[in-house]
């Protein structure tokens, strides 16, 4: 049954790989033997990630790409096969949160709207359409793998992220409906407070296990829980999955009616 | 084209609320009244709730609908099929079906015994499975068929500690709402959901004297516990014509506790 998550052999792009999840998502499907293309907009940041994963043993290029320019996109993409020969998973991971803000719902910009959307959600349209192209030529099928955020999934102070990742939401939906005929898988991982990377300070290791006290199991998510499920649901250990969302947060979004630990003790009446 | 108000009016319909000793019941039978409904007033214990009910049958009847009290033991399918049909031979037919049994148990699973998950699994859950089952029966003999309302609660979606048994028999009341709605479709019966949140008289979860029970209630959006009066017009929504197309689903009367991060 292991062997099921096998990625030997396979050709991943993810994006946003320069750090945090993206780069931790990346180091996994290496891990499991898949040979990557690590694209963001920061050319150091995926070089690093990209020779991390050299160092390892693993195959890994970077390039850095603006997924918000599909011209970019198609090209990472490009990039790939020509580095490869396939293009066999994609992982659309790259995002921003809301770029200014907060603001009174009415007074919130159009450009901070715009832009939070060109990232998150048509980053993510561009990503799974270039891939998809490639892999439908190609043939032999292939995987997408979106992330989202829980914050999709509930209201918030600082509304565009969600609403762009509630999109991503829909569109996984859309590229399964659309795609399964091809052997196109398409899943969406929805964490929720997850940290990026090890805590820079005490200070901050002591913010994030403050922060933990609100979610169910009593601490934060950290990047590397990622990978695990990314090599899942990129591997033919998934392979009846498609069009379904990945909660990872720790048990928060199955309750939410109250503080945390709220327990109210009653026996019953009568 | 009429399209609007006169889909909420219930004149001439009948209607049978089972649990009007919990606010949310005799606030849905009040609510029924008003709309024009003959409202048959079900009480699920024989004690100070028949007293409850009559005071809204007094209600109802002076505002010249036609009422009547039962006592119905929600727990024995038998009961509820029998006292049923009573009501409808009684009211000259059956529309509409409302039920909000609630029992509340707050108590971590390692405490909860046998018995008292089989009680509350029976009185929140077989209950409304029973009522299902005999207002279907009644409301397929209209060719116009009826509407079926099963009131449950927020915890049947999201989880808290110590709301194990609780939140799985309301759970599975929002299942039945969706199954039923799919078996009783073709007779045009809708079957649909009432899903509440934190609501003021709810002292067996919202204890006043509990900090963290405030907490909750802060929690919905609103920043405030619900009240019965609100759960009247959804109802009435629900009940009539102008419930249309809808059906198979549960809408919460929350005050936004569930739509927030």
């Amino acid at each position: 049954m292991l062997e099921t998550l096998q990625l030997d052999g396979k050709a991943a792009v993810v994006t946003g790989a320069g750090r945090g999840l993206g780069k931790a998502m990346s180091k996994a499907l290496a891990q499991a033997g898949a040979d990557l293309v690590c694209a963001a907009r920061t050319a150091k940041q995926v070089e690093g990630t990209a020779g991390e994963i050299r160092e390892a043993g693993g195959k890994a290029i970077a390039v850095p790409t603006d997924v918000t320019d599909s011209a970019q996109v198609n090209a990472l993409v490009a990039a790939c096969v020509a580095e490869y020969g396939k293009i066999d998973i994609m992982v659309a991971n790259a995002g921003i949160g809301d770029p200014v803000g907060p603001f009174e719902f009415w007074e919130y910009p159009d450009d901070a709207f715009d832009k939070t959307l060109a990232v998150n959600l048509k980053g993510t349209f561009y990503s799974g359409r270039a891939a998809t192209k490639a892999m439908v030529e190609q043939g032999e099928g292939g995987v997408l793998i979106n992330v989202a955020s829980g914050t999709a999934l509930r209201g918030n102070q600082n509304f565009a992220y969600p609403t762009a990742k509630g999109g991503v939401i829909s569109l996984t939906k859309s590229e399964a409906t659309m795609l399964w005929r091809h052997n196109i898988r398409a899943n969406v991982i929805v964490p929720g407070f997850v940290s990026q990377a090890p805590p820079a300070s005490s200070e901050e290791a002591e913010i994030r296990k403050n922060r933990g006290l609100f979610v169910p199991v009593g601490r934060l998510g950290e990047w590397w829980e990622l990978g695990p499920l990314a090599v899942f649901l990129a591997s033919d250990a998934s392979r009846y999955v498609t069009g379904e969302s990945f909660i990872i947060d720790g048990g928060g979004l199955a309750g939410g009616v109250g503080p945390v630990n709220f327990a109210p003790e009653h026996e019953l009446d009568g | 084209m009429s399209t609007n108000i006169e889909h909420f009016e219930l004149s001439g319909r009948k209607a049978m609320v089972i649990g009007v000793e919990n606010p949310a019941g005799a606030a849905i039978a009040r609510a029924y009244a008003e709309a024009g409904a003959d409202v048959a007033l079900c009480v699920l214990k024989a004690d100070d709730a028949v007293m409850t009910a009559k005071r809204i049958q007094k209600e109802i009847e002076a505002q010249g609908s036609q009422s009547g009290v039962y006592v119905m033991d929600v727990t024995l399918g038998r009961n509820v099929q029998v006292t049923t049909r009573q009501v409808a031979k009684e009211l000259g037919g059956l529309d509409i079906v409302a039920s909000c049994p609630d029992l509340f148990l707050g108590k971590p699973i390692g405490k909860t015994t046998d018995a008292e998950l089989l009680q509350v699994m029976t009185h929140n859950f077989n209950s409304q499975f029973y009522v299902a089952r005999s207002a279907a029966g009644e409301l397929a003999k209209n060719e116009a068929g009826g509407n079926l309302i099963l009131v449950s609660h927020i915890l049947g979606e999201r989880g808290t500690r110590n709301t194990a048994a609780y939140g799985a028999a309301h759970a599975a009341t929002q299942s039945l709402v969706r199954s039923l709605a799919q078996e009783l479709g073709a007779s045009q019966i809708s079957v649909n959901g009432i899903s509440l949140g934190w609501m003021d008289w709810m002292d067996d979860r919202i204890d006043p004297d509990v900090e963290d029970a405030g907490r909750a209630v802060r929690f919905s959006i609103m920043k405030r516990a619900g009240e019965a009066e609100e759960v009247g017009p959804m109802a009435v929504w629900l009940s009539g014509s102008a419930v249309g197309y809808v059906s198979g689903q549960v809408f919460t009367i929350d005050g936004g506790l569930l739509q927030h991060l």
